[in-house]
């Protein structure tokens, strides 16, 4: 093989592996030896990008439990393996460091977080869900009827005290079942993103 | 979108108003690219030169909310000189129907007009009905009675001098917007928030809906009217209703007066029984049965006058009325309008609850710089969620098509997805009212909802696309669905049913496209029943057959009686041809099964003799309405510059909401106080409230902070230089910023008088890696009276060199 400029430029970049590695200088062994991306070796995993609505399609290079690469899927009809800047930025949020992984609690009238558990965190939630609902219960309001124009009782069902936001960012069945929870808890008050 | 990104290849010309697709949605480009590349052209209307407009064929700079301005103008144009297209608008749309004698538009007022009540009553919108409650046609377009001759007088105001005194765009330059526009067929419209984000919203898309319909270029491949919808999943979350007002798959919610589920039909029809009794049995299983109203009286009834929107809530939380908001995946302290009124409201809760990726502003509002923690009494629980790629679960886009994906990574640290959330949180809320007997615990107590231990989001997926009640077996696809009687199926969202008939269609993988329309019929799954380019029957002839030959569709096959084509056929039934009432209608979910350039009120299959027994009589569909007129009229932003050039005595929108029940949260400023229009946009390195985007180090580094946009001659006026530090400040709230001096903001005429725009970008908030004052510290909270958005994209403001 001949090396030429180019190739020894390439090549230079890797000689102190090779030296190292006891494999000398052949340039040939050396080459093929040399150019492992971190991709090999790795899973690659389709997934959908989390920014505007196009949906492009994301393909995320997992290794031993790790993301360590992400590209556009290039069999995706829609984006063919390109993404903006902000898609290609995704594999960021993966281990941010500013990402919050323990549930937290903010004292009434607290400066700072304490850190709580699931378990605990839930159970209050799940307590004030029901202390709220009873207490800003409206079994039934005055109306007027769409006849006479007479205020009239008519049954409503709602949790006054309840609102729920969200969410244009989750997945269909999760928005899915925030509707239904806050209907079957009585609470109309469920809005998002899309109205604004 | 009525159609999808992967359509856009096939137009002939692009109306990009109302979008900054190139920065928004950057992957649109790459089909417009491939259109011009053909020879397509682009136009561009917006109030500054933004990337999109670089890429212009024609940019025309617009004042902001002045837009339906000049598209009545194109409208105009269109009318007088006949460039519509005569088959289709005499088939497909609403043009010989005869308007009822009583309706009027007099200086700014449709007719019935309540100024007390601040809304119409809408009787004299309708049709001149028969005999049989069907409303009568004209025999040609000459009728002084019909839609057609309504939309005749009523643009006829609109000419392009008109339209360039209040939009600043010079006549020549919408003429030529206009003749480019209808000389390219197919040709499409994208818009966002552009257009959205004004308190006419509703009324700019009706404009573009009239102008696509007299083209003939609604239901062809490159054309139709194309929302880019602006957050990963907000097709598919407004598709499940997390909306006050709606139901899953567009049914309205039971109001106050709906009694009975006979008494919601009588408002909504019947056509919205099935969907309606498919969702309380996904919801209510067994228990719901037709001798109880499949438990119809479970459903929260809302109240019809409270109207309680995005922003209405926060009007409410100010007032008190929430003790508890449970907040998931949203960003409202930095996104909400006019946000003081977001600050003071969370002060008002016992509880907030924030499922979040990131230590967002809205979870530490008791800790924004100039706030006292010791002062607020709210109880704040923050819960880490899980990413996209770290769970199971589908998002549709902009283009309807549902794609499902399995998660890729264990959620990092202890965080969940918000499925597992809210699945383990009901479960312990029944818990706690177990052994209830208290009516209002029924529904809790007995609805339906077993996705597993380790909740299953395909479960979840699979209740929505629904089952066979009798046999317990997943619906194969929506004809099933369609062709069941009421009571026997349930769906969770009826648009999605055959999602998961047939294994799961959502995680479809082949992208072949035999037709090279870029339909990718067997790419994941559109709804509804992977129609791909929404009223397609509109793309053929009255015999069924395509008007455009380059680009076929769907089309009547008559030897083997059947709708079929390259994309699924959108019609009422596929074995129905064009010779049948059925085969004809282009436009199903009308209840005339035509395009609507007249939003009429009227309902279908309407009894002739009304039931004996005293009740109200039900009919078939009644039609979808805007509660501000039937005609798309030009009124000013709730803030503005100037007055109404075609009526000054009805300036701004007379619907026009503005929730205010704490007084002065939400004041009006004046022009001569505040002279400047502000609007508000993105960046392509910033995502909306940028609760994620200011967290990662490489986008903060390509665009660390907003700034102010002005103009060279605003900046000479106020003394000021390329990145000085500038206040700007409504009459709700200021902030400093660095200005930026561009010539991508050029001053401009309103009625002969300079004005300029100011441009800031909003996504900015006091947390994060990359702190910035946030422009909604300026925006008001005035609403669409139909659609409830704010007017985030004009307001007043003042500014000053510090």
């Amino acid at each position: 093989m001949k090396v030429s400029r180019r190739n020894f430029l390439k090549l230079s970049g890797l000689s102190l592996t090779a030296l190292a590695t006891g494999l000398g200088l052949d340039p040939e062994i050396a080459q093929a030896k040399g150019y492992a991306l971190k991709t090999e070796g790795s899973q690659k995993l389709p997934s959908i990008c989390h920014f505007c609505s196009g949906g492009c399609g994301l393909l995320l290079y997992i290794k031993g439990d790790r993301l360590i690469h992400l590209a556009g899927d290039p069999d995706h009809p829609a984006n063919g393996g390109t993404l903006c800047p902000k898609a290609a930025s995704l594999r960021h949020v993966a281990y941010a460091q500013e990402r919050v992984t323990k549930p937290r609690r903010r004292a009434p009238g607290s400066d700072k977080w304490e850190e709580i558990s699931w378990e605990d965190a839930l159970d209050k939630v799940a307590r004030k869900i029901r202390e709220v609902r009873d207490s800003s219960w409206k079994g039934s309001e005055q109306l007027p009827d769409s006849k006479t124009g007479r205020p009239v009782s008519y049954a409503v069902n709602r949790a006054e005290g309840i609102a729920m936001l969200g969410s244009a960012e989750v997945d269909n069945e999760e928005s899915y079942l925030l509707k239904k929870f806050s209907q079957i808890l009585g609470t109309p008050y469920n809005e998002h993103q899309a109205r604004i | 979108m009525t159609n999808s990104w992967t359509d856009l290849q096939n137009s002939r010309c692009f109306l990009i108003a109302g979008s900054n697709c190139a920065e928004n949605h950057p992957i649109a480009m790459r089909w417009i690219n491939r259109a011009r590349d053909k020879g397509a052209k682009i136009i561009v209307v917006d109030p500054r030169f933004t990337r999109t407009a670089s890429q212009a064929d024609i940019f025309a700079q617009i004042r902001p909310g002045t837009d339906i301005a000049y598209l009545g103008a194109i409208i105009r144009h269109i009318l007088v000189n006949k460039l519509y297209d005569k088959d289709y608008v005499l088939n497909y749309t609403n043009a010989l129907y005869k308007v009822s004698k009583g309706y009027k538009f007099d200086a700014g007022l449709f007719s019935g007009f309540d100024a007390k009540g601040k809304k119409y009553s809408i009787d004299t919108w309708g049709y001149q009905l028969g005999p049989d409650n069907k409303p009568l046609k004209a025999d040609s377009l000459e009728d002084p009675d019909t839609v057609f001759a309504k939309l005749q007088e009523h643009f006829s105001r609109y000419t392009f001098d008109k339209a360039e005194k209040i939009t600043g765009i010079p006549a020549a330059k919408i003429k030529e917007i206009a003749d480019t526009f209808c000389q390219a067929k197919p040709a499409t419209i994208l818009y966002a928030l552009g257009m959205t984000q004004h308190t006419t919203a509703v009324q700019g898309i009706r404009s573009y809906a009239i102008i696509q319909l007299l083209l003939g270029n609604v239901g062809k491949a490159g054309g139709g009217i194309n929302a880019l919808r602006g957050e990963p999943n907000v097709q598919g979350s407004t598709d499940m209703a997390n909306l006050f007002n709606s139901l899953p798959g567009y049914l309205p919610a039971p109001i106050g007066t709906d009694k009975t589920l006979r008494d919601y039909l009588v408002r909504n029809g019947s056509i919205q029984e099935k969907p309606l009794v498919a969702l309380l049995k996904a919801w209510f299983g067994q228990s719901a049965t037709k001798e109880n109203d499949y438990c119809f009286n479970y459903l929260p009834k809302y109240n019809l006058s409270v109207n309680a929107s995005m922003v209405r809530i926060f009007d409410l939380m100010n007032k008190g009325q929430f003790k508890l908001l449970i907040n998931i995946g949203s960003n409202s302290l930095v996104s909400i309008p006019n946000r003081q009124m977001v600050r003071a409201g969370l002060a008002k809760l016992d509880m907030l609850v924030v499922s979040d990726l990131f230590e967002i502003e809205t979870a530490q509002f008791w800790r924004e710089p100039g706030v006292n923690p010791a002062e607020i009494k709210t109880e704040v629980i923050l819960l880490p969620a899980a990413f996209v790629y770290e769970k199971d679960g589908s998002l549709t886009n902009s283009g309807r098509w549902i794609q499902w994906k399995d998660a890729a990574l264990k959620p990092l640290g202890e965080s969940k997805p918000d499925l597992e959330v809210l699945d383990s949180l009901f479960r312990r809320v029944r818990q706690l009212y177990q052994g209830s007997t208290d009516p209002k615990d029924e529904p809790v107590l007995k609805a339906r909802w077993d996705y597993g231990q380790e909740p299953s989001a395909l479960k979840v997926l699979q209740e929505i696309s629904g089952y066979d009640e009798t046999t317990g077996k997943l619906l194969p696809t929506l004809a099933d669905y369609l062709k069941a009687p009421a009571g026997s199926v349930s769906t969770g969202c009826w648009i999605y049913t055959g999602v998961t008939g047939n294994g799961n269609l959502a995680a479809r993988r082949k992208n072949g496209d035999p037709s090279g329309l870029g339909l990718f019929k067997d790419w994941s799954y559109a709804w509804p029943a992977n129609i791909r380019i929404l009223y397609n029957r509109a793309s053929c002839d009255a015999n069924g057959q395509p008007v455009d030959p380059e680009r076929k569709l769907v089309w009547w096959d008559p030897v083997a009686r059947v709708w079929s084509g390259n994309d699924g056929p959108d019609v009422v039934d596929k074995t129905k041809g064009p010779d049948t009432p059925e085969g004809k209608q282009s436009f199903r979910m009308n209840p005339e099964g035509v395009g609507r350039l007249f939003a009429a009120k009227y309902t279908s299959g309407m009894p002739v003799t009304p039931p004996a027994d005293n009740l109200s009589p039900i009919g078939l569909r009644p039609a979808g309405l805007c509660v501000d007129g039937p005609l798309p009229e030009f009124y000013e932003p709730v803030e503005s510059p100037t007055s109404n050039l075609l009526h000054s005595e009805v300036s701004s929108n007379p619907l026009v909401v503005i929730p205010a029940t704490v007084p002065g949260i939400q004041k009006v400023g004046k022009p001569e106080d505040f002279p400047y229009v502000l609007t508000t946009y993105g960046v392509v390195e910033h995502f909306c409230a940028g609760g994620v985007t200011r967290n990662i180090p490489v986008l903060n580094e390509l665009m660390p902070g907003p700034f102010a946009e002005i103009s060279k001659n605003l900046a000479q006026k106020i003394g000021a230089q390329d990145g000085d530090t500038v206040e700007v400040a409504s009459a709700r709230g200021k902030l400093r910023v660095r200005c930026l001096v561009t010539d991508r903001l050029q001053t401009y005429k309103v009625n002969g008088k300079d004005t300029e725009t100011i441009g800031i970008p909003w996504g900015w908030g006091f947390a994060s890696l990359s702190p910035g004052p946030g422009a909604n510290e300026l925006t008001i909270g005035a609403l669409d009276p139909g659609a409830g958005t704010p007017e985030y994209k004009a307001c007043l403001v003042n500014i000053r060199r510090v």
